[in-house]
Protein backbone atom coordinates (compact mmCIF):
# COMPACT_ATOMS: atom_id res chain seq x y z
CA UNK A 1 0.00 0.00 0.00
CA UNK A 2 1.18 3.66 -0.74
CA UNK A 3 1.19 5.73 2.22
CA UNK A 4 2.38 8.75 0.97
CA UNK A 5 -0.87 9.59 -0.73
CA UNK A 6 -2.38 12.44 1.06
CA UNK A 7 -6.20 11.42 0.50
CA UNK A 8 -5.12 7.91 1.78
CA UNK A 9 -3.82 8.31 4.49
CA UNK A 10 -6.54 10.35 5.29
CA UNK A 11 -8.78 7.74 5.39
CA UNK A 12 -6.36 5.14 6.78
CA UNK A 13 -6.32 7.69 10.14
CA UNK A 14 -10.02 7.64 9.70
CA UNK A 15 -10.87 4.13 9.13
CA UNK A 16 -8.07 3.51 12.07
CA UNK A 17 -10.26 5.92 14.34
CA UNK A 18 -13.45 4.27 13.85
CA UNK A 19 -11.80 1.06 15.00
CA UNK A 20 -12.52 -0.80 11.76
CA UNK A 21 -9.23 -1.79 11.14
CA UNK A 22 -8.12 -5.59 11.41
CA UNK A 23 -5.50 -6.39 13.89
CA UNK A 24 -2.99 -6.74 11.66
CA UNK A 25 -3.67 -3.88 9.74
CA UNK A 26 -4.10 -2.17 13.08
CA UNK A 27 -0.68 -2.93 14.46
CA UNK A 28 1.01 -1.89 10.85
CA UNK A 29 -0.41 1.52 10.80
CA UNK A 30 0.15 2.09 14.68
CA UNK A 31 4.30 1.23 13.58
CA UNK A 32 3.67 3.73 10.45
CA UNK A 33 1.84 6.23 12.73
CA UNK A 34 4.79 6.07 15.83
CA UNK A 35 7.50 7.63 13.11
CA UNK A 36 4.94 9.68 11.28
CA UNK A 37 4.06 13.30 13.33
CA UNK A 38 2.08 14.39 10.29
CA UNK A 39 -0.19 11.18 10.31
CA UNK A 40 -0.53 11.46 13.83
CA UNK A 41 -2.24 14.48 13.69
CA UNK A 42 -4.35 13.02 11.17
CA UNK A 43 -5.33 10.71 13.52
CA UNK A 44 -5.83 13.40 16.04
CA UNK A 45 -7.98 15.31 14.23
CA UNK A 46 -10.41 12.59 13.33
CA UNK A 47 -10.36 11.63 17.13
CA UNK A 48 -11.65 15.40 17.79
CA UNK A 49 -14.25 15.24 14.90
CA UNK A 50 -15.67 12.04 16.80
CA UNK A 51 -15.48 13.41 20.33
CA UNK A 52 -19.22 14.48 19.98
CA UNK A 53 -20.10 11.22 20.16
CA UNK A 54 -18.23 10.10 22.75
CA UNK A 55 -20.78 12.43 24.92
CA UNK A 56 -23.54 10.80 24.15
CA UNK A 57 -22.69 8.05 26.64
CA UNK A 58 -24.11 8.09 29.61
CA UNK A 59 -21.69 8.85 31.82
CA UNK A 60 -21.50 6.38 34.96
CA UNK A 61 -19.75 5.89 38.13
CA UNK A 62 -17.15 3.05 37.94
CA UNK A 63 -17.24 0.52 40.77
CA UNK A 64 -14.66 1.88 43.55
CA UNK A 65 -12.16 -1.65 42.91
CA UNK A 66 -11.60 -0.08 40.05
CA UNK A 67 -9.62 2.76 41.65
CA UNK A 68 -8.41 0.53 44.42
CA UNK A 69 -6.71 -2.02 41.45
CA UNK A 70 -5.55 1.37 39.80
CA UNK A 71 -3.84 2.34 42.56
CA UNK A 72 -2.10 -0.84 42.92
CA UNK A 73 -0.71 -1.32 39.75
CA UNK A 74 0.89 2.49 39.33
CA UNK A 75 2.85 1.21 42.88
CA UNK A 76 0.42 2.92 45.35
CA UNK A 77 1.59 2.15 48.83
CA UNK A 78 -1.00 0.05 50.79
CA UNK A 79 -3.13 2.62 52.95
CA UNK A 80 -2.24 0.77 56.52
CA UNK A 81 -4.53 2.02 58.85
CA UNK A 82 -5.21 1.25 62.99
CA UNK A 83 -7.35 -1.59 63.54
CA UNK A 84 -9.42 0.50 65.12
CA UNK A 85 -9.61 3.33 62.43
CA UNK A 86 -10.69 0.70 59.73
CA UNK A 87 -13.25 -0.86 62.23
CA UNK A 88 -14.68 2.43 63.72
CA UNK A 89 -15.25 3.76 60.25
CA UNK A 90 -16.69 0.68 59.10
CA UNK A 91 -19.18 0.39 62.04
CA UNK A 92 -19.76 3.80 62.71
CA UNK A 93 -20.28 5.63 59.02
CA UNK A 94 -23.94 5.87 58.09
CA UNK A 95 -22.99 5.16 54.69
CA UNK A 96 -22.58 1.53 56.25
CA UNK A 97 -25.73 1.31 57.28
CA UNK A 98 -27.46 2.31 54.46
CA UNK A 99 -25.20 0.02 52.42
CA UNK A 100 -26.88 -2.44 54.64
CA UNK A 101 -30.49 -1.40 53.80
CA UNK A 102 -29.32 -1.44 50.02
CA UNK A 103 -27.41 -5.25 50.50
CA UNK A 104 -30.96 -6.03 51.61
CA UNK A 105 -32.64 -4.70 49.32
CA UNK A 106 -30.30 -6.19 46.68
CA UNK A 107 -30.41 -9.77 48.47
CA UNK A 108 -33.44 -11.04 46.32
CA UNK A 109 -31.22 -10.49 43.25
CA UNK A 110 -28.05 -11.64 44.35
CA UNK A 111 -29.09 -14.94 45.64
CA UNK A 112 -31.11 -15.62 42.21
CA UNK A 113 -27.65 -14.71 40.69
CA UNK A 114 -25.95 -17.35 42.87
CA UNK A 115 -28.77 -19.87 42.41
CA UNK A 116 -28.63 -19.67 38.66
CA UNK A 117 -24.54 -19.66 38.90
CA UNK A 118 -24.11 -22.18 41.77
CA UNK A 119 -26.62 -25.14 40.77
CA UNK A 120 -24.27 -27.44 43.03
CA UNK A 121 -25.46 -25.98 46.07
CA UNK A 122 -28.55 -27.64 48.19
CA UNK A 123 -31.33 -25.63 47.52
CA UNK A 124 -31.75 -24.97 51.31
CA UNK A 125 -28.54 -23.19 51.26
CA UNK A 126 -29.81 -19.94 53.55
CA UNK A 127 -28.28 -16.42 52.69
CA UNK A 128 -26.25 -15.06 55.52
CA UNK A 129 -24.61 -11.90 54.24
CA UNK A 130 -24.06 -9.77 50.93
CA UNK A 131 -20.78 -8.01 51.18
CA UNK A 132 -20.89 -5.17 48.93
CA UNK A 133 -18.47 -1.98 47.98
CA UNK A 134 -18.51 1.44 48.91
CA UNK A 135 -20.79 1.92 46.33
CA UNK A 136 -23.44 -1.02 47.34
CA UNK A 137 -23.13 -3.05 44.63
CA UNK A 138 -22.98 -6.84 46.20
CA UNK A 139 -19.94 -8.46 45.30
CA UNK A 140 -19.24 -11.79 48.04
CA UNK A 141 -22.16 -13.79 49.04
CA UNK A 142 -21.97 -16.04 52.52
CA UNK A 143 -24.57 -18.92 52.55
CA UNK A 144 -25.06 -21.75 54.78
CA UNK A 145 -26.75 -24.86 54.07
CA UNK A 146 -29.41 -25.84 56.56
CA UNK A 147 -27.12 -29.44 57.88
CA UNK A 148 -23.95 -27.56 57.42
CA UNK A 149 -21.83 -26.16 59.98
CA UNK A 150 -19.41 -24.94 57.36
CA UNK A 151 -20.06 -21.30 55.76
CA UNK A 152 -19.44 -20.64 52.19
CA UNK A 153 -17.82 -17.19 50.87
CA UNK A 154 -17.78 -16.70 47.29
CA UNK A 155 -17.50 -14.07 44.45
CA UNK A 156 -20.95 -13.57 42.83
CA UNK A 157 -18.83 -12.13 39.75
CA UNK A 158 -15.13 -12.19 39.86
CA UNK A 159 -12.74 -9.09 40.90
CA UNK A 160 -9.91 -7.88 40.21
CA UNK A 161 -6.98 -8.82 41.90
CA UNK A 162 -3.45 -7.70 41.52
CA UNK A 163 -0.80 -10.15 41.82
CA UNK A 164 1.09 -10.52 44.47
CA UNK A 165 -2.38 -9.53 46.48
CA UNK A 166 -4.96 -11.40 48.61
CA UNK A 167 -8.35 -10.80 50.03
CA UNK A 168 -8.59 -12.09 53.45
CA UNK A 169 -12.31 -12.69 55.36
CA UNK A 170 -12.85 -10.49 59.13
CA UNK A 171 -15.21 -11.10 61.08
CA UNK A 172 -16.13 -9.11 63.40
CA UNK A 173 -18.82 -8.87 66.51
CA UNK A 174 -17.89 -6.21 68.55
CA UNK A 175 -14.39 -6.12 69.74
CA UNK A 176 -10.90 -7.59 67.70
CA UNK A 177 -11.40 -8.61 64.23
CA UNK A 178 -10.84 -12.39 63.85
CA UNK A 179 -9.54 -13.30 60.32
CA UNK A 180 -10.81 -15.93 58.64
CA UNK A 181 -9.12 -16.98 55.81
CA UNK A 182 -7.97 -15.92 52.14
CA UNK A 183 -11.52 -15.40 49.68
CA UNK A 184 -10.83 -16.40 45.71
CA UNK A 185 -11.36 -13.39 43.70
CA UNK A 186 -12.46 -16.22 40.54
CA UNK A 187 -16.12 -16.88 40.16
CA UNK A 188 -17.08 -20.50 40.94
CA UNK A 189 -14.49 -20.40 43.99
CA UNK A 190 -15.26 -20.20 47.27
CA UNK A 191 -13.59 -19.80 51.13
CA UNK A 192 -15.72 -22.63 53.43
CA UNK A 193 -15.73 -21.68 57.27
CA UNK A 194 -16.76 -23.39 59.73
CA UNK A 195 -19.62 -21.24 61.05
CA UNK A 196 -18.57 -21.49 64.82
CA UNK A 197 -15.87 -19.24 64.22
CA UNK A 198 -18.01 -16.20 63.17
CA UNK A 199 -18.91 -15.98 66.54
CA UNK A 200 -22.04 -14.30 67.74
CA UNK A 201 -24.34 -11.09 68.41
CA UNK A 202 -24.08 -8.65 65.87
CA UNK A 203 -21.43 -9.54 63.41
CA UNK A 204 -20.03 -8.05 60.30
CA UNK A 205 -17.92 -9.60 57.45
CA UNK A 206 -15.26 -7.72 55.91
CA UNK A 207 -12.72 -8.35 53.19
CA UNK A 208 -9.49 -6.31 53.16
CA UNK A 209 -6.96 -5.96 50.41
CA UNK A 210 -3.80 -7.76 51.78
CA UNK A 211 -0.17 -9.14 50.87
CA UNK A 212 -0.13 -12.45 48.85
CA UNK A 213 -0.24 -14.75 51.72
CA UNK A 214 -2.74 -12.68 54.31
CA UNK A 215 -2.01 -9.72 56.65
CA UNK A 216 0.99 -10.30 58.59
CA UNK A 217 -0.53 -9.34 61.89
CA UNK A 218 -3.75 -10.44 63.60
CA UNK A 219 -5.65 -7.14 61.88
CA UNK A 220 -6.28 -5.82 58.39
CA UNK A 221 -3.22 -4.12 56.93
CA UNK A 222 -5.02 -2.98 53.88
CA UNK A 223 -8.17 -1.03 52.90
CA UNK A 224 -11.59 -2.46 53.71
CA UNK A 225 -13.42 -2.87 50.72
CA UNK A 226 -15.88 -5.29 50.66
CA UNK A 227 -18.53 -5.57 53.93
CA UNK A 228 -21.59 -6.91 54.95
CA UNK A 229 -23.77 -7.53 58.25
CA UNK A 230 -24.77 -11.17 58.86
CA UNK A 231 -28.26 -11.53 58.59
CA UNK A 232 -30.23 -13.49 61.18
CA UNK A 233 -28.81 -15.86 64.12
CA UNK A 234 -26.45 -18.28 63.49
CA UNK A 235 -27.79 -19.70 66.56
CA UNK B 1 -17.30 19.60 28.94
CA UNK B 2 -16.64 24.24 28.85
CA UNK B 3 -13.07 26.23 28.30
CA UNK B 4 -12.82 25.96 31.73
CA UNK B 5 -12.66 22.50 32.41
CA UNK B 6 -10.59 21.80 29.87
CA UNK B 7 -8.18 24.21 30.94
CA UNK B 8 -8.22 22.83 34.57
CA UNK B 9 -7.48 18.82 32.51
CA UNK B 10 -4.72 20.59 31.34
CA UNK B 11 -3.28 20.99 33.87
CA UNK B 12 -4.14 18.08 35.93
CA UNK B 13 -2.63 16.27 33.18
CA UNK B 14 0.56 18.17 33.08
CA UNK B 15 0.51 17.35 37.36
CA UNK B 16 0.41 13.61 36.72
CA UNK B 17 3.31 13.85 33.75
CA UNK B 18 5.34 14.64 37.14
CA UNK B 19 4.52 11.65 38.96
CA UNK B 20 1.42 13.88 41.28
CA UNK B 21 -0.80 11.24 42.30
CA UNK B 22 -3.38 13.78 43.91
CA UNK B 23 -3.62 15.10 40.72
CA UNK B 24 -4.07 11.64 39.31
CA UNK B 25 -7.00 10.35 41.32
CA UNK B 26 -8.37 14.10 40.60
CA UNK B 27 -8.19 12.89 37.07
CA UNK B 28 -10.01 9.75 37.70
CA UNK B 29 -12.75 11.45 39.54
CA UNK B 30 -12.95 13.88 36.43
CA UNK B 31 -13.04 11.92 33.56
CA UNK B 32 -13.64 8.10 34.61
CA UNK B 33 -17.29 7.97 34.97
CA UNK B 34 -16.86 9.01 30.93
CA UNK B 35 -14.57 6.87 29.88
CA UNK B 36 -16.32 3.81 31.70
CA UNK B 37 -19.43 5.21 29.95
CA UNK B 38 -17.64 4.39 26.23
CA UNK B 39 -15.96 1.49 27.53
CA UNK B 40 -19.41 -0.33 28.73
CA UNK B 41 -21.18 0.64 25.41
CA UNK B 42 -18.39 -0.61 22.98
CA UNK B 43 -17.59 -3.51 25.08
CA UNK B 44 -21.52 -4.50 26.47
CA UNK B 45 -20.30 -6.12 29.73
CA UNK B 46 -19.33 -4.52 32.89
CA UNK B 47 -16.23 -6.45 33.63
CA UNK B 48 -14.56 -6.02 30.65
CA UNK B 49 -15.03 -2.24 30.38
CA UNK B 50 -14.11 -2.38 34.22
CA UNK B 51 -10.45 -4.11 32.99
CA UNK B 52 -10.01 -1.80 30.39
CA UNK B 53 -10.85 1.21 32.06
CA UNK B 54 -8.48 -0.16 34.54
CA UNK B 55 -5.83 -0.40 32.15
CA UNK B 56 -6.47 3.16 30.36
CA UNK B 57 -6.01 4.98 33.51
CA UNK B 58 -2.18 2.65 34.24
CA UNK B 59 -1.16 3.61 30.47
CA UNK B 60 -2.32 7.12 31.28
CA UNK B 61 0.09 7.42 35.02
CA UNK B 62 3.07 5.86 32.82
CA UNK B 63 2.09 7.95 29.54
CA UNK B 64 0.99 11.81 30.28
CA UNK B 65 4.02 13.16 30.19
CA UNK B 66 3.41 11.76 25.92
CA UNK B 67 0.36 14.12 25.92
CA UNK B 68 0.93 17.36 23.47
CA UNK B 69 -1.82 20.15 24.09
CA UNK B 70 -1.34 20.18 20.03
CA UNK B 71 -2.85 17.51 19.20
CA UNK B 72 -6.03 17.79 21.24
CA UNK B 73 -8.09 17.86 24.00
CA UNK B 74 -7.11 16.00 27.03
CA UNK B 75 -10.55 14.25 27.27
CA UNK B 76 -9.99 13.39 23.72
CA UNK B 77 -6.62 11.80 24.12
CA UNK B 78 -8.49 9.77 27.50
CA UNK B 79 -11.08 8.85 25.16
CA UNK B 80 -8.41 7.27 22.33
CA UNK B 81 -6.69 5.46 24.49
CA UNK B 82 -9.71 3.58 26.30
CA UNK B 83 -11.30 2.90 22.85
CA UNK B 84 -8.39 1.90 21.39
CA UNK B 85 -8.45 -0.49 24.27
CA UNK B 86 -11.79 -1.49 24.50
CA UNK B 87 -11.74 -2.55 21.02
CA UNK B 88 -8.73 -4.89 20.62
CA UNK B 89 -10.86 -6.46 23.82
CA UNK B 90 -13.65 -6.71 21.97
CA UNK B 91 -11.88 -8.26 18.67
CA UNK B 92 -10.18 -10.84 20.84
CA UNK B 93 -13.30 -12.18 22.35
CA UNK B 94 -14.38 -15.76 20.89
CA UNK B 95 -17.77 -13.49 19.87
CA UNK B 96 -18.64 -10.52 20.46
CA UNK B 97 -21.74 -9.40 21.89
CA UNK B 98 -24.82 -9.28 20.44
CA UNK B 99 -25.85 -5.77 20.16
CA UNK B 100 -28.45 -5.74 22.06
CA UNK B 101 -29.85 -1.71 20.77
CA UNK B 102 -32.78 -1.25 18.88
CA UNK B 103 -32.95 0.65 15.62
CA UNK B 104 -33.82 3.48 17.89
CA UNK B 105 -30.69 3.51 19.90
CA UNK B 106 -28.87 4.71 17.23
CA UNK B 107 -30.78 7.77 16.91
CA UNK B 108 -31.07 8.25 20.44
CA UNK B 109 -27.33 8.22 20.38
CA UNK B 110 -27.75 11.42 18.18
CA UNK B 111 -29.99 13.05 20.00
CA UNK B 112 -28.13 13.09 23.64
CA UNK B 113 -28.08 16.31 25.02
CA UNK B 114 -25.28 18.58 25.14
CA UNK B 115 -23.98 19.88 28.58
CA UNK B 116 -23.22 23.27 27.64
CA UNK B 117 -22.57 25.78 24.74
CA UNK B 118 -18.91 24.32 23.72
CA UNK B 119 -20.10 20.60 22.97
CA UNK B 120 -23.25 21.52 21.97
CA UNK B 121 -21.90 23.35 19.26
CA UNK B 122 -19.47 20.84 18.07
CA UNK B 123 -22.26 18.01 18.24
CA UNK B 124 -25.19 19.56 16.58
CA UNK B 125 -21.70 20.35 13.81
CA UNK B 126 -21.27 16.77 13.53
CA UNK B 127 -24.88 15.72 13.51
CA UNK B 128 -25.55 17.79 10.88
CA UNK B 129 -22.66 16.10 8.56
CA UNK B 130 -23.47 12.92 9.38
CA UNK B 131 -27.18 13.44 8.63
CA UNK B 132 -26.47 14.82 5.34
CA UNK B 133 -24.99 10.77 4.87
CA UNK B 134 -27.15 8.14 3.32
CA UNK B 135 -29.01 5.96 5.87
CA UNK B 136 -26.77 3.11 5.69
CA UNK B 137 -23.63 4.62 5.51
CA UNK B 138 -24.11 6.60 7.99
CA UNK B 139 -25.53 3.80 10.18
CA UNK B 140 -22.39 2.17 9.09
CA UNK B 141 -19.76 4.61 10.97
CA UNK B 142 -21.90 5.60 14.19
CA UNK B 143 -22.16 1.81 14.44
CA UNK B 144 -18.42 1.28 14.10
CA UNK B 145 -17.88 4.22 16.62
CA UNK B 146 -19.47 3.73 19.30
CA UNK B 147 -20.14 -0.23 19.30
CA UNK B 148 -16.96 -1.11 17.64
CA UNK B 149 -18.16 -3.33 14.50
CA UNK B 150 -16.19 -4.65 12.35
CA UNK B 151 -16.26 -4.74 8.83
CA UNK B 152 -17.96 -8.18 9.51
CA UNK B 153 -20.29 -7.13 11.74
CA UNK B 154 -21.08 -4.54 9.66
CA UNK B 155 -21.99 -6.20 6.79
CA UNK B 156 -24.11 -8.83 8.60
CA UNK B 157 -25.54 -6.01 10.51
CA UNK B 158 -26.31 -4.02 7.48
CA UNK B 159 -27.43 -6.87 4.87
CA UNK B 160 -24.62 -5.94 3.02
CA UNK B 161 -21.40 -7.30 1.13
CA UNK B 162 -17.92 -6.47 2.74
CA UNK B 163 -16.94 -4.94 -0.13
CA UNK B 164 -19.75 -2.74 -0.12
CA UNK B 165 -19.55 -1.84 3.98
CA UNK B 166 -15.40 -0.86 3.03
CA UNK B 167 -16.09 1.66 0.09
CA UNK B 168 -19.85 3.43 2.41
CA UNK B 169 -16.93 3.76 4.98
CA UNK B 170 -14.61 5.38 2.73
CA UNK B 171 -17.26 8.12 1.19
CA UNK B 172 -18.54 8.66 4.62
CA UNK B 173 -15.43 9.56 5.92
CA UNK B 174 -14.57 12.05 3.06
CA UNK B 175 -17.48 13.55 3.08
CA UNK B 176 -17.70 13.95 6.35
CA UNK B 177 -14.13 15.52 6.65
CA UNK B 178 -14.90 17.78 3.48
CA UNK B 179 -18.94 19.06 5.62
CA UNK B 180 -16.74 19.60 8.54
CA UNK B 181 -14.24 21.90 7.50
Amino acid sequence: MKYDDPRLRELLAGEYVLGVMPPLVKARFERLMAGDAALTREVAAWADRFSPLDTTAEAVAPPSHVWRAIEQRIGAPLATRARSNAIDSILGSLGFWRGVAAASAMLAAALLVFVLLRPAEPPEAAVLAVLTDSSGTPAFIATRGQHSDQIDVAPIRTQTLAAQRSFELWAIAGGAPKPLGLVPPAIGKRLQVPASQLGSGDVVLAISLEPENGSPRAEPTGPVLFQGKVLGTLR
Amino acid sequence: MNGADALDLQLLIRRVARRDRTAFAALYRRTAPQLFAVAVRILQQQADAEDVLQECFVAVWNQAKTYDAQKGAVMTWLISILRNRAIDRRRRRAHAPDWLGSEDELETLLAGSGDDADRGAARAELLACLDELEERPRRAILLAYAYGYTHEELAQQLSAPMGTIKSWIRRALERLKRCLE
